[in-house]
């Protein structure tokens, strides 16, 4: 280009060139003669003219297009862009570098500007971050109830996007089916005060549900009311809170309860409880041992999403008492809802592939995130879950696996998070200990049940072991008395048949007779009295009476051997639930037995005492004692050392005493003499 | 004329045997124990003893045991209610054990058996 201004300053030259050389022809040949001047002002005209001309060319070409190429580069540092082209200014040096020192500036500004621009960012970032990590959702809504604004947490955490929210309803967001929140965004905005609502369920329209502290309250921006909410997800800290209390709760009241039905609902509720692991479903499988299979046993959860809604609204705001729930429980509630019978009718064979199998042998869980496609899940497992994401955790007790707990989120489609997971698996350990116990409880009463039914039987044998030996004692017993009869009957027959008038012989033999059929009536009666079933006792006693009507009953066989009688008896004494009569019997044969073993001027005491809520009787005579051999076999129907006796008389006692829930022990004193002592319990 | 001790402590009974055994021709003493039984054997001569063994003081057991020991060849019948007590080996030592009845036939043969075979 240099060429091109050279040739551009030549062509300024030109006319000069032309003019001098026609003014040094003119002067040799001496043309300036009067008659030339004209030409030669012509000449000079014509010079000006194209030297102006040339001038304005190059006005034209240069300096317009150089203010062009100026304003072109203002136009675009006006833009941000500092770029000169290398072109446009070539060769003017002094433009191009005031041109290149504003370029200079111009990106110094740049620059700045930049460096500016990303501390704001940075800014923005931090207090993004910040709103995120406290988890606090804020909204923005108008008079309409309209949203204006939302915070990102809350689109993320809702997974919306902003245009889903902004100029929304409220209620087109949220299930509102409790009403709370919509009254109290009424609230507000009349009175104008901050309302805040703790522990409030929410529960989105894309199924999203948090439990949050909601706090509503007014603000003026630009004349006009609007509504900010602000919620706190509160939901993993009620979880974790709830959770603590939770497996103790669970487990103290399981452990109480033995109706293992209960305890499997008890477990799914705790599984599927908003506050609680806050499954949406749950289904619960044990192994039968016998049949080798797998089977369903209990499901809590909605039928249909309706019915999901209509839960959660519930239980809006409340605290779910699980413990009240597990107690309202009984096992006819197995009754009805669909989901509960389809998984009551699910058996899977211990040799089948099926997945819940799988979880079983393999006693790991297994986090099923798309079941459509995830080879592990067998076709019959996906159509029974019908949903994509499910959860299956082994219940291990000990080191075997018992059954399996299926969890899912089958309404609102919520995530499966590691630490629902993690919650869960702790949960199942407490479960499984619980149905295992349940279950040896379960066992441990059906072999108290088939241990008692066979007590009954030994019992019943015992009984009828002692009506043998009541017919055995019988037949001996009566025998004496029946060869006496007979003997005599024999010998009145033998008179009569002799002819022999001897009446005084048959009224003789005719009153042995009478005599021994008493005694027959009396051993069957002794016997009767122990084989009588026990009375129903209502009477209150005051066993002073009853011991001081026997001794006085007694008074004149007392006199008759010579047997002084004491008695120490307790002034204050409490009435006794008792059978006046009985007890009177049992002071009677004691009083007798003591009588029998006492040889003459001996002594017998009685004394009553209190113990606590007891009452104590002793009877104590100065007789030879018990022989030690024959301690513990004293009470034995039967048992007799008495040459006359039935062997009835303490089995009676004992017999009664035990009908009153009371005691009785013999002993034989130190000082001698034997000892009879009844405990009675007092009725409190 | 055979003397017969009747060992019962049943009177009724007692009475009886003896009415009867009088009737049939015995000198019947009678005793309501083992140690009467004792005491009469020691004192006098009998021909024969009917023991009945459940009685108070002694019982016939008891008594069978001193009888013999006093006089090895009395004969004895042990006259009981309770057919069990023939399983005790101490009863094996007597002549003859005879079950009570109101029948007193069996009784009297065994006697009548006793002392004639003692006579021979």
């Amino acid at each position: 280009m240099i060429n091109r201004r050279l040739l551009i300053q030549f062509l300024f030259y030109v006319p000069d060139i032309i003019l001098g050389s026609i003014l040094y022809f003119l002067h040799h040949e001496d043309y300036f003669s009067s008659g030339m001047i004209n030409y030669i002002i012509l000449i000079l005209i014509v010079y000006l003219a194209v030297k102006v001309l040339l001038h304005i060319w190059v006005y034209k070409v240069f300096v317009i297009n150089q203010i062009e190429s100026v304003r072109r580069y203002i136009h675009n540092f006006k833009k941000g862009k500092f770029s000169l082209k290398e072109n446009e200014l070539r060769g003017q040096r002094y433009l191009s570098e005031i041109i290149n020192e504003l370029t200079d500036v111009g990106r110094h500004f740049e620059n700045m500007v930049a460096s500016q621009k990303d501390e704001i960012d940075k800014f923005k970032e931090f207090y993004n971050n910040i709103v995120l990590s406290v988890s606090s959702y804020f909204l923005v809504i108008n008079q309409k109830n309209e949203i204006i604004f939302a915070n990102k947490s809350f689109s993320t955490n809702f997974n919306l996007a902003n245009e889903d929210i902004v100029n929304n309803s409220i209620s087109d967001l949220f299930y509102f089916s409790g009403g709370k929140i919509a009254d109290a965004i009424e609230n507000v905005k009349k009175k104008g005060e901050s309302i805040v609502l703790r522990q409030t369920r929410l529960l989105s329209k894309n199924r999203i549900a948090i439990i949050a502290d909601v706090k509503i309250s007014r603000i003026t921006m630009q004349g006009e009311n609007q509504i900010v909410l602000v919620m706190d997800d509160i939901t993993s800290k009620c979880r974790k809170d709830y959770q603590i209390s939770l497996i103790s709760q669970i487990s103290e009241s399981i452990q109480k309860d033995d109706e293992i039905d209960r305890v499997l609902f008890s477990i799914l509720t705790a599984v599927t409880s908003g506050s609680g692991l806050g499954f949406n479903r749950a289904m619960l499988f044990l192994y039968d041992l016998a049949s080798e299979t797998l089977d369903g046993k209990m499901a809590v959860g909605p039928d249909s999403i309706e019915e999901a809604v209509q839960i959660w609204g519930a239980v809006q705001g409340e605290k779910i008492d699980i413990v009240k729930k597990m107690e309202d429980y009984s096992p006819g509630d197995r009754k009805g809802g669909f989901f509960l019978e389809q998984v009551l009718s699910k058996h899977y064979k211990y040799t089948s592939d099926a997945l819940f199998v799988k979880v079983l042998k393999e006693q790991r869980a297994y986090h099923i995130k798309d079941a459509w496609n995830d080879t592990r899940v067998d076709p019959d497992t996906r159509e029974f879950v019908g949903v994509g994401e499910f959860i299956a955790v082994p219940l291990v007790a000990g080191n075997r696996s018992i059954g399996i707990i299926v969890a899912d989120n089958k309404y609102n489609h919520a995530p499966i998070w590691q630490d629902n997971i993690e919650l869960l698996s702790i949960f199942t350990v407490q479960a499984a200990l619980s149905i295992e116990s349940c279950k040896s409880l379960t066992t441990v009463r059906n072999q108290m049940e088939k241990i008692k039914l066979r007590q009954d039987a030994i019992v019943e044998s015992e009984k009828m072991a002692a009506v043998g030996r009541i017919a055995a004692h019988i037949a001996h017993e009566i025998r004496n008395p029946l060869v006496t009869v007979g003997g005599y009957a024999q010998r009145i027959i033998q008179t009569v048949n002799k002819g022999l008038k001897n009446p005084e012989s048959i009224k003789n033999a005719a009153s042995v007779i009478l005599k021994e059929s008493e005694r027959l009536e009396k051993i069957l009666s002794n016997v009767m009295d122990f084989t009588r079933p026990s009375p129903y006792i209502r009477e209150f006693n005051n066993l002073n009476e009853i011991i001081n009507d026997t001794v006085s009953l007694l008074q004149n066989v007392f006199q008759e051997r010579k047997i002084t009688i004491q008695l120490f008896l307790e002034k204050e004494i409490p009435l006794v639930k008792s059978d006046f009569n009985q007890l009177k019997q049992v002071m009677l044969n004691l009083v007798q037995n003591a009588m029998d073993a006492t040889p003459q001027d001996g002594v017998i005491k009685i004394s009553t005492e209190i113990d606590g809520d007891k009452v104590i009787i002793r009877v104590k005579d100065t007789g030879s004692g018990i022989d030690e051999d024959h301690l513990k076999n004293l009470f034995e129907p039967f048992f007799t050392t008495k040459v006359t006796g039935v062997g009835l008389g303490l089995a009676v006692v004992r017999k009664i005493i035990n009908d009153h829930n009371g005691e009785i022990t013999a002993v034989n004193n130190p000082e001698g003499g034997a000892e009879f002592r009844i405990i009675l319990p007092v009725p409190i | 004329m055979s003397r017969i001790l009747v060992v019962e402590d049943e009177q009724h009974q007692r009475e009886l045997y003896a009415m009867e055994l009088e009737d049939d021709g015995y000198e019947v003493e009678q005793a309501s124990n083992g140690k009467e039984a004792v005491e009469k054997v020691k004192n006098n001569k009998y021909d024969l003893v009917i023991l009945d063994i459940r009685m108070p003081e002694m019982d016939g057991i008891e008594a069978l045991g001193k009888i013999l020991s006093r006089d090895k060849k009395i004969p004895i019948i042990i006259y009981t209610a309770y057919s069990n007590y023939k399983s005790n080996f101490m009863t094996w030592t007597a002549d003859a054990y005879v079950t009570k009845s109101s029948n007193l036939d069996e009784l009297k043969n065994k006697i009548k058996e006793i002392l004639s075979s003692r006579s021979v």
